[in-house]
């Protein structure tokens, strides 16, 4: 199924309003052209010296043509907003499904926000491309039924009908299509590069680049205005195509006219000017047709690649017990990439305190993921509580897993929901209990709405220190067993990781936790330390 | 909306409409080829009609007809070529004066704004705003001008048919304004709910790996589902009224065509000198309102700006350029720097340094120590110049750095972070990112003196290997060897060495600090650390230290010399 008809059945999950909008568009296009049409007719019968007839049903169909207009309209839009929270829930569900561990672990905020664009883009397809299309085509057997009553020949100007209503359209879309990816090129071009210009301020101004940076920012833009160029130039191109045609047309009706029926001819020259009005848009619409595609299928790529490790299909019931256990673990990314570590084996049991030690880039993460089930191992078995992790459902082993990683986010939302999502029902007492272990409480207590700040743009601004706090209170209250910290104080200065860990130490006494960090502060109460070396873990001193 | 952002606007309009001057010059010309065309139009249809001899007077009309439609297909060709580069040139402007600024502003200017929201603002907002000058601009200015010359020929054809489209034209923005009261606010509301939501969709899906850790994700799918449900109700309460304002055009545009023909259906009997005329009147309406479909199509493009206006208006300006008087450069051969009851905080009631006094002589390192908080990140920035000091003097060689011409303050100062950005490049780019003009013989010494070569011979590409995102990921030694690099190969006499080795484990912090004797050998140095094993080796070398800690419970007294 191509991408763009998988986006589309979404839709029909409505299709109630899907049709109501749809025929009130075409009734609304319907009563635009008779209008014309009719007011063509009266005018031309009584220049003709016709019967004198009082135009009665002229306001009707202005009447009829702007209630449908209105109709249209609200209702089109009820539509699209029923599909558009159908489509970024599926979306959402999707990426929860399949994405939690090629996305998740990682740093790819980027890739995810220019996933969100591409559904914001797909937001457009029902009321700038569906519709309008679907009004051209079901317009197409009505005039073609009333020229074609007037005079065999008048049928001839649904050539230049059908070239701007199809096939320019189809043009656009091809050449939109071809465009998108040399603009979404050119685009990540340029944030690169305005990102490293501003992320690196600091060498940009020690070593006297701000010149050399601002000229390559401007060259790739220069870039992406060539490839957005190149496409508004095509476009122009059609749609001055479109407009030459559907005059082109126009004319055609007339001369027709001498052959034929004058006064069927003016009132063709009206209904084709309400007709070519109505689709002298379809060239635009086809050019989103083409970006909306390319979106499409990067969505739905995403949102319908299955989990990264398959769940059981005979899930072994949850055991008691907590301790976790790899036995000759190897794991790699891919085949041909070199092995993260061979032959892992170390035990972590129950209530016992562990740290990872090994330099960023050495795999530690990829622990984590492998407990998280995330990941699963090319050899070897991790076991929880003493069953293998490939026979536990993902859902309920994470349910006994704390995680808090370097990129644990914290939600544009009040600090209390942010919190809940450890714990859905926890009452306020639970909730200033985990916030006081967390040594948090006083800052939030010192904002003036407390809980119920809000976090993130617009609202409350945390310190970095405070923030992590903020995120160990939610995984405390997540009242796991089991505590798994990925570089939990990842960019925060020495003394507030100090600090972080004292608290971390006090909060979570009795539990078994796994640290996993490039290198100690002293402060962590431990059982043992591994060192990561050479694909493998080696006892450290402790 | 802050006050900053409506002047912002208007400026912006301003612009815009000065730039657009040319495109509405041939949009009005195009509204007249319209006019032509509709003339020729009528005419040819009342000779069809019989009541003109179809004769050289057709044929006329038909080439004038022909002539005026190749011309406007010319006309819009060219405006919408000339409004891509409208829009193409306005966000050249703003990107250069946003990002002259940041670089100019520095990173003390910024702090506290994190590097990828200043360059989605950078990117993403100066490319919203192509849609205000490539298109509402332009069709703004046509929705009055259009109208108005069509109106105006109406009247002088037919005074009546004139005064009906005029009247029904001027409903329409009247309606906008009553009826939608609207419109404007309503489609604000709706934009800025669209927004959150969009806003929210996007921050759910950046922590999504936090939910599906939590166990959670069907709980916030169905909390999405139902805020996208509530902005629907929210949002069509608005629209309902919003849509008033296009209903009002769709029924001024249809009431003055019925009130037309109408108006000409009686009297046409009989008199057909009226015939072209009544034509005429007709095909003008869809030209009358073509215009003003046309500005309310861009709305979303005006409202866009509310959105990204505050952001860009919001940003500081660029610090004046220092004045030319009394600027000297020192002789660079050998350093003393000396602070002298050097003074700074960010408020006044809380300085972070007070009075502090140190000098530092050539090729002396002095050991800046103290837990994260006293001020050593801030004295470094100090002699950097990202920030100036409150009070009190910071003289290279004796002269206030103030009067240094920056570019040779530049000059003079090499400087090593914690962590060194990688910028998108490769090895060599990235070296060479500390002197351009450096010669090969020059980079490999650099590379050579930073214990790179191991490195290099090992990567297939050699020094030619790609960095960055979607690049070979260099370790944080790796990373801290190229910034050393960097440093030998701007051979600054002053070297201000922050935390170097911070993010370093022990075995790999030995190795970079190996490498740092040697390039701070020669060379006058501040090392701010507070690791010990940095500490021992600025002790081997014999550096003079400033305790920040100890400075800060000693009563805030300068001391050291």
């Amino acid at each position: 199924m191509s991408p763009i008809i998988r986006v589309v059945s979404l839709w029909t999950r409505h299709p109630g309003w899907l049709f109501l909008a749809l025929l009130l568009s075409l009734g609304a296009l319907t009563a635009g052209v008779m209008l014309m049409g009719l007011s063509g007719h009266y005018l031309a019968v009584a220049i003709a010296g016709g019967v004198l007839i009082v135009p009665a049903l002229l306001p009707w169909t202005g009447t009829a043509r702007v209630l449908f207009r209105y109709g249209e309209r609200i209702v089109g839009h009820e539509a699209i907003f029923r599909a558009l929270a159908d489509l970024r829930v599926w979306m959402f569900r999707g990426l929860a499904r399949s994405a939690a561990g090629g996305l998740g672990l990682r740093r790819t905020g980027d890739a995810l926000a220019r996933l969100v664009n591409d559904v914001d883009v797909l937001d457009g397809l029902f009321l700038r491309i569906f519709v309008p299309l679907m009004g051209a085509l079901l317009l197409l057997p009505m005039m073609f039924w009333t020229l074609e009553r007037e005079h065999g020949l008048a049928v001839l100007v649904l050539v230049p009908f059908c070239f701007v209503a199809f096939w320019v359209p189809w043009r656009a879309a091809r050449a939109a299509e071809d465009n998108a990816g040399k603009v979404g090129l050119a685009v990540a071009g340029l944030r690169t590069a305005a990102l490293d210009a501003l992320h690196g301020l600091r060498e940009v101004k020690i070593f006297a680049a701000e010149g050399r940076m601002l000229a390559e920012v401007q060259a790739r833009e220069a870039q992406l205005l060539a490839a957005q160029r190149e496409l508004a130039g095509e476009g122009a191109k059609l749609s001055a195509m479109a407009f030459v045609a559907a005059q082109g047309g126009i004319l055609l009706a007339i001369i027709l006219g001498f052959f034929g029926l004058p006064i069927a001819a003016v009132a063709a020259v009206l209904v084709l000017t309400a007709a070519f009005e109505a689709v002298l848009g379809l060239p635009r619409a086809g050019l989103l047709y083409g970006q909306a595609k390319k979106a499409a299928a990067r969505v739905v790529q995403a949102a319908e690649t299955g989990p990264p490790v398959p769940e059981p299909v005979k899930p072994a019931s949850m055991p008691s017990r907590n301790a976790i256990a790899f036995e000759h673990v190897s794991f790699r990314y891919a085949p041909d990439r070199p092995f993260v570590f061979e032959d892992l084996s170390v035990q972590l049991p129950e209530g016992s305190r562990t740290a990872i030690l090994g330099p960023s880039g050495a795999g530690k993460s990829t622990i984590a993921a492998l407990i998280l089930k995330l990941i699963e191992p090319v050899s070897g078995q991790i076991r929880f509580g003493g069953t293998d992790v490939a026979q536990l459902p993902a859902e309920a082993l994470r349910h006994r897993i704390a995680y808090l990683g370097q990129t644990t986010h914290l939600f544009a939302d009040t600090i209390r929901n942010n919190l809940l999502l450890g714990d859905p029902k926890a009452v306020d007492e639970k909730l200033w209990a985990v916030l006081e272990a967390a040594q948090v409480a006083d800052a939030i207590r010192a904002l003036p709405e407390g809980l119920d700040s809000w976090l993130g743009e617009g609202g409350a601004t945390l310190s970095g220190g405070q923030g992590r706090r903020l995120a160990l209170a939610r995984t405390l209250l997540m009242n796991a067993p089991v505590l798994l910290l990925d570089e939990p104080c990842a960019g925060l200065d020495a003394a507030t990781e100090q600090e972080f860990f004292r608290v971390f130490n006090a909060a979570t006494e009795g539990r078994t936790v796994l640290l996993i960090l490039h290198r100690l502060t002293g402060v962590e109460h431990l059982d043992r330390i591994w060192r990561f070396t050479g694909r493998t873990l080696v006892a450290a001193a402790g | 909306m802050s006050k900053t952002t409506k002047p912002w606007i208007k400026s912006e309009q301003k612009l815009g409409f000065q730039a657009a001057r040319l495109s509405l010059l041939f949009g009005a010309v195009g509204t007249m080829c319209g006019v032509l065309q509709a003339g020729a139009a009528a005419r040819l249809l009342a000779a069809l009609l019989h009541v003109q001899r179809a004769g050289l007077s057709a044929w006329v009309s038909a080439l004038v007809f022909i002539l005026a439609v190749l011309a406007r297909a010319w006309i819009q060709l060219r405006n919408e070529r000339g409004n891509f580069e409208l829009g193409a040139a306005a966000r050249r402007r703003l990107r250069g004066k946003v990002l002259s600024a940041l670089l100019a502003l520095g990173p003390a200017g910024l702090r506290g704004r994190h590097s990828a929201e200043l360059a989605a603002t950078a990117v993403d907002r100066v490319e919203a705003m192509e849609g205000f000058h490539a298109r509402w601009v332009p069709a703004t200015g046509l929705a009055v001008m259009g109208p108005a010359i069509i109106g105006l020929v109406a009247l002088i054809a037919d005074w009546r048919s004139g005064v009906i489209l005029i009247i029904a034209g001027l409903f329409v923005p009247f309606a906008m304004a009553v009826a939608g009261i609207g419109a404007g606010i309503a489609a604000k509301k709706q934009f800025v709910a669209m927004t959150r939501l969009q806003v929210r969709f996007l921050d759910r899906i950046r922590g999504i790996s936090t939910i599906v850790l939590s166990g959670r994700a069907e709980e916030e799918a169905q909390a999405l589902g139902k805020a996208a449900g509530e902005l629907r109700e929210r949002t069509m309460r608005v629209l309902r009224v919003a849509f008033l304002s296009s209903t009002a055009l769709d029924l001024a545009a249809a009431t003055a065509l019925v009130l037309i023909v109408i108006r000409f259906t009686p009297v046409l009997h009989g008199a057909h000198e009226l015939a072209p005329t009544a034509l005429f009147l007709v095909l003008l309406v869809p030209e009358f309102f073509a215009p003003l479909r046309g500005f309310a199509a861009v709305y979303g493009d005006r409202m866009a700006v509310e959105a990204v206006a505050e952001e860009l208006a919001a940003l500081p300006e660029a610090p004046a350029a220092v004045p030319a008087a009394d600027i000297r450069a020192v002789a660079a051969h050998g350093v003393t720097l000396a602070f002298d009851q050097v003074t700074f905080g960010w408020n006044e009631s809380r300085p972070v340094l007070d009075k502090l006094s140190f000098k530092v002589g050539r090729g002396e390192m002095l050991l800046l120590t103290g837990a994260s908080g006293t001020g050593k990140s801030t004295i470094v920035d100090l002699i950097l110049g990202f920030l100036e000091p409150r009070d009190g003097r910071i003289t290279i060689n004796g002269a206030a750095v103030d009067d240094l011409v920056p570019a040779a303050r530049t000059r003079m100062v090499g400087w090593i972070g914690q962590k060194p950005v990688i910028f998108a490049g490769t090895i060599e780019d990235n070296i060479r990112f500390a002197n351009p003009a450096a010669g090969g013989d020059e980079v490999k010494t650099a590379i050579r003196n930073a214990h790179l070569e191991e490195l290099i011979a090992s990567l297939p590409q050699g020094i030619k290997t790609p960095l960055g995102e979607g690049g070979f990921g260099v370790s944080g030694g790796q990373a801290q060897r190229i910034a050393i690099a960097r440093a030998f190969l701007k051979d600054a006499p002053l070297l201000l060495l922050d935390e170097p080795t911070s993010h370093l484990d022990p075995a790999v912090e030995r190795d970079i600090l190996e490498s740092l004797k040697h390039l701070a050998a020669g060379r006058t140095v501040i090392l701010a650390t507070h690791s010990t094993q940095a500490m021992d080796f600025a002790k081997t070398i014999g550096a003079k230290r400033v305790d920040l800690d100890a400075l800060r419970y000693a009563s805030w007294r300068g001391v050291m010399a």
